[in-house]
């Protein structure tokens, strides 16, 4: 085996921008602007683009050799001026690039500026969010967006310790809109008032409509994230593994019980989601997802034959990896290889505790990745689309779960997490392993 | 003016017929006005990586690496190792104390793994400001591992696309004329600003070998460092894409004294024009003759299909949104070819003699933009009821949120629309999503209690747009 190399061959993450995106594309009437050259925007884009098939509008400040030089304050106004003009927010994300970073911009004091000089600034709300691509992967540009996102906005409005009795659901990794669609179904039922944030539920998957709005519909309002100081308490989906971020804000901030989850894939974890929204709320969980879950565990009992055994290798963002692990193993599955490309200590133990004796990767690239497939008799590989070249070579299928996800349909509307979510993974799981099974010469 | 959204645009849309000055263009983009266009490493990147045997390590954060991953959907006859993505993936210790020594450490590493006969090593944003030397760790490494191992002077930041193509065509500039070569015919040419997309020069060489003429190399569609280092010998440059490879036939010209032709594989007309400019330079009868004889069989085999879908589509109105003017002028012929309009055409990089020529080939009333945005295509494609765009992937869903049919022509498309079965294949995508079901499903359906079903939430944006084309 090679020791860790000094380049990366193939990545399996992308840069602190991009995270930043998937947040700011969940607000209402929000715009993303990069600051930074033209390419960060026109990359990020035409990678969002591939995946949700969606048309991806994300402004930059396209800094120059000029504003390389002499800082890129000005280029950063106008661009906000620009933006405002041509899209009319009510929101602007600004998400920093290495460029900007690295020339030591101050964006917060430029958009202090910007607002004291620019009367139309007036009715916008700045985020801004330092995200040096050279820092960290998409995964803490996420999830720093998310942190920076409330600390913005949340502020108290409600006397003394009065709350607004509203359950916080920060969406704390990224998922597809199909997912959020699923988490808002589910607490929409339980009829418990939340606040869910970022919502890309429609932003990110909108209708085919007779009018084209310059800014999709749909987005966590403003005025929720602002009041999100105000709720009973906060559980992050998909926070388990992140360092502290918008709930830790939340709790240390306005005193909110915050409770980090792993995302709701598979039986325990959906089960764990559901307890903690039945100890907030008091009330109990719909009958219907009773049924549900019930048509799940029918599922991987009919299905279990089919995957008992099947060594995996599993890579990918470190929440979604989890949660695929965690129902691998409940299905009597054998993950061999639990992968990411981010840096996270957390994710190598909580995956050793999930399935001791497989290989675990942190900061890993795909060359590594393979490396490990073709030692380790993989039947089935899962995650983004990037490793389809492994897969090609290695001659093992690949089910594609997450993001990127540009070569085949569907990415919007896959639905991974909850009873029925998990539901569908397992019926993909036993069916590419079938289909594979097929496929081979008797 | 026909569309107005950004102050400081204006020089750069036109109307033909327009009383006007010559388009402004080949400048910075406007902060905040969501240019369609990249990047200056991004010039850089899409030319070189089609060459199938080098290996690309990008000098810069994982980003920039991971988004050009096999980002062209240049195909190869052999190597692959252009579809792997090497970077070094600084990080914030490497921008603090430099990325010279990891970049030597990693040109070492990734060299004695992959036997590559050249690397090319890109700079990015973050080396511009750092000021690693490139220029002398790629030396150093050149000669310690007895390859070329060539810099790509290519920060995001300095300048536009045309930028980083240049910094790609001194790259190979360095390359070319490294090795000795005697062309097994008399007649030889390169192609030059041919990037093998979907396998399109497969269905153009087999012709100028059939007239007896040797392609020494490709530049770079599915070349190899080889054909790359014996290019020199050829004795003529065939250019298709100019945008990104006039200046590398310049300067091979001054050279190496080879002249060269513009030429284009795209449409019927074109496709015959540059076999016969070839035969035309190398001034034989018999290879005059061989050319008429292909144009004629050729055109004959692939005209009934194309008549076929050529009465489906003609009559429709088209827009053109390219990256380069020399594809962009292409079209207008073979929409030309197809009997339909062109109402828009824009490009990304283009010049002013690309636009010149542009204004000259279209019919008066076709909108002509520079550097286009989401905002002002929307409104453009509306305003001149467009019935197709021609772009790329980001203009793609905007095209067809608006119920307008699109053919995609990037580089990542997946047909191959060059020779004459690339233009059959054209007018058959055209044909499809122009004459597709699904632009006639009702957006609205009929309510039998209600007035009707509408999607939009509140839309809020105060658009002076009216009804969209789902017609």
């Amino acid at each position: 085996m090679l020791s860790k190399s000094l380049a990366t061959v193939n990545p399996c993450s992308m840069c602190m921008p991009m995270g930043s995106v998937l947040v700011f594309r969940g607000i209402e009437n929000c715009m993303t602007l990069f600051h930074g050259s033209q390419g960060c925007s026109t990359y990020m884009r035409l990678y969002l683009a591939h995946h949700f098939r969606e048309p991806v509008d994300i402004a930059s400040s396209a800094l120059s050799e000029k504003g390389a030089v002499y800082g890129g304050a000005a280029n950063l106004k106008q661009g906000l001026r620009n933006v405002i003009k041509g899209y009319n927010p009510k929101a602007i994300g600004i998400a920093t690039t290495c460029l900007a970073e690295t020339i030591g911009d101050d964006v917060p004091q430029i958009v202090r500026e910007f607002q004291a000089e620019e009367p139309l600034a007036k009715d916008v709300t700045f985020i801004s969010v330092s995200t040096p691509s050279y820092a960290a992967s998409h995964e803490v540009g996420y999830r720093v967006a998310l942190k920076n996102l409330v600390q913005t906005l949340a502020k108290r409005s409600m006397p003394g310790k009065q709350s607004s009795g509203k359950i916080n659901i920060l969406v704390g990794s990224i998922v597809s809109p199909a997912d959020v669609r699923y988490l808002k179904r589910l607490l929409d039922d339980w009829g418990h008032r939340y606040i869910l944030l970022p919502d890309i539920s429609e932003t990110f998957d909108a209708p085919l409509s007779e009018d084209l709005p310059r800014i999709p519909l749909g987005g966590t309002p403003l005025n929720d994230i602002r009041d999100s100081a105000n709720s009973l308490a906060t559980v992050t989906v998909g926070g388990l593994l992140q360092e502290p971020g918008a709930g830790d804000f939340l709790r240390k901030e306005f005193d909110l019980p915050h409770k980090p989850l792993p995302l709701p894939i598979g039986l325990e974890y959906c089960d764990r989601l559901v307890a903690c929204l039945e100890e907030l709320t008091g009330e109990a969980m719909p009958e219907s997802y009773e049924r549900e879950r019930g048509r799940l565990l029918d599922t991987m009992v009919d299905a279990h034959k089919i995957v008992a055994d099947a060594r995996t290798a599993v890579f990918g963002d470190t929440e979604t990896v989890l949660g695929l692990v965690r129902l691998m193993t409940e299905l009597g599955m054998r993950p061999q290889i639990i992968a990411t490309g981010a840096i996270n200590p957390a994710f190598a133990e909580a995956a050793a505790g999930l399935a001791p004796g497989s290989r675990i990767m942190t900061g890993a690239d795909y060359s590594e990745i393979a490396e490990e497939v073709s030692t380790r008799d993989i039947e089935l590989m899962v995650g983004p689309f990037t490793g389809r070249q492994t897969a090609r070579k290695e001659k093992v299928p690949l089910l594609r779960v997450g993001l990127p996800n540009h070569d085949r349909f569907g990415a919007s509307h896959q639905l991974m997490l909850g009873y029925e979510g998990t539901m569908h993974l397992v019926d993909r799981l036993a069916n590419a392993l079938i289909e594979s099974k097929e496929s081979r010469p008797a | 003016m026909i569309v107005k959204i950004f102050e400081g645009r204006e020089g750069h849309i036109q109307q033909k017929g327009d009383d006007c000055l010559p388009l402004s263009c080949n400048n910075d983009s406007l902060a905040g006005a969501v240019s369609q266009r990249a990047c200056v490493y991004s010039g850089a990147r899409v030319v070189l990586n089609p060459l199938t045997d080098a290996l690309h390590l990008v000098h810069g954060p994982i980003g920039c690496a991971a988004y050009t991953w096999d980002i062209r959907g240049a195909a190869s006859s052999g190597p692959d190792l252009y579809r792997n993505s090497f970077s070094t993936d600084m990080t914030e210790l490497d921008v603090v104390f430099g990325g010279e020594k990891k970049l030597a450490l990693a040109l070492r590493e990734l060299a004695d793994r992959f036997h590559p006969p050249a690397v090319f090593v890109y700079s990015t944003c973050i080396v511009g400001i750092i000021g690693d030397d490139l220029e002398t760790v790629c030396k150093k490494a050149s000669i310690e591992l007895g390859i070329p191992v060539l810099p790509v002077k290519s920060e995001g930041f300095r300048g536009n696309k045309n930028e980083g193509y240049k910094a790609a065509c001194n790259a190979l500039l360095e390359l070319i004329g490294t090795r000795e070569y005697a062309p097994k015919s008399r007649y030889s040419i390169n192609l030059l600003g041919e990037y093998n997309v979907a396998g399109d020069v497969w269905s153009v060489k087999p012709f100028f070998e059939e007239m007896g003429i040797e392609v020494v190399a490709t530049l770079t569609g599915d070349a190899r460092v080889a054909e790359i280092q014996r290019s020199h010998a050829a004795r003529l440059n065939l250019v298709q894409c100019s945008g990104s490879m006039t200046y590398l036939a310049k300067k091979m010209e001054a050279k190496y004294a080879i002249p060269y032709k513009r030429i284009s594989f795209f449409g019927l007309q074109d496709m015959s024009s540059a076999l016969r400019t070839a035969a035309e330079f190398f001034d034989s009868p018999e290879m005059k003759e061989k050319a008429e004889e292909i144009i004629a069989r050729e055109t004959a085999r692939v005209m009934p299909q194309i008549e076929k879908h050529r009465a489906r589509v003609s009559g429709r109105k088209a827009a053109i949104y390219m990256g380069g003017a020399a594809k962009a002028v292409s079209l207008v012929r073979a929409f030309q070819e197809l009997g339909m309009d062109v109402v828009i055409i824009g490009t990304q990089t283009g010049d002013r003699d690309d636009y010149q020529k542009i204004a000259y080939i279209v019919k008066d009333g076709t909108v002509i933009i520079d550097d286009a945005n989401p905002l002002e295509l929307k409104e453009l494609l509306i305003k001149q009821g467009a019935n197709l765009l021609v772009a790329g992937v980001k203009e793609r869903f905007l095209a067809y949120k608006l119920g307008i049919a699109f053919c995609d022509f990037n580089h990542d498309r997946t047909i191959n629309f060059e020779g004459f079965e690339g233009m059959v294949n054209f007018a058959r995508e055209v044909d499809i999503t122009i004459n597709s079901p699904v632009w006639q499903l009702p957006v609205k359906r009929e309510s039998p209690i209600c007035s009707g079903s509408d999607l939009t939430i509140s839309a809020g944006v105060e658009d002076a747009i009216q009804e969209p084309c789902h017609s």
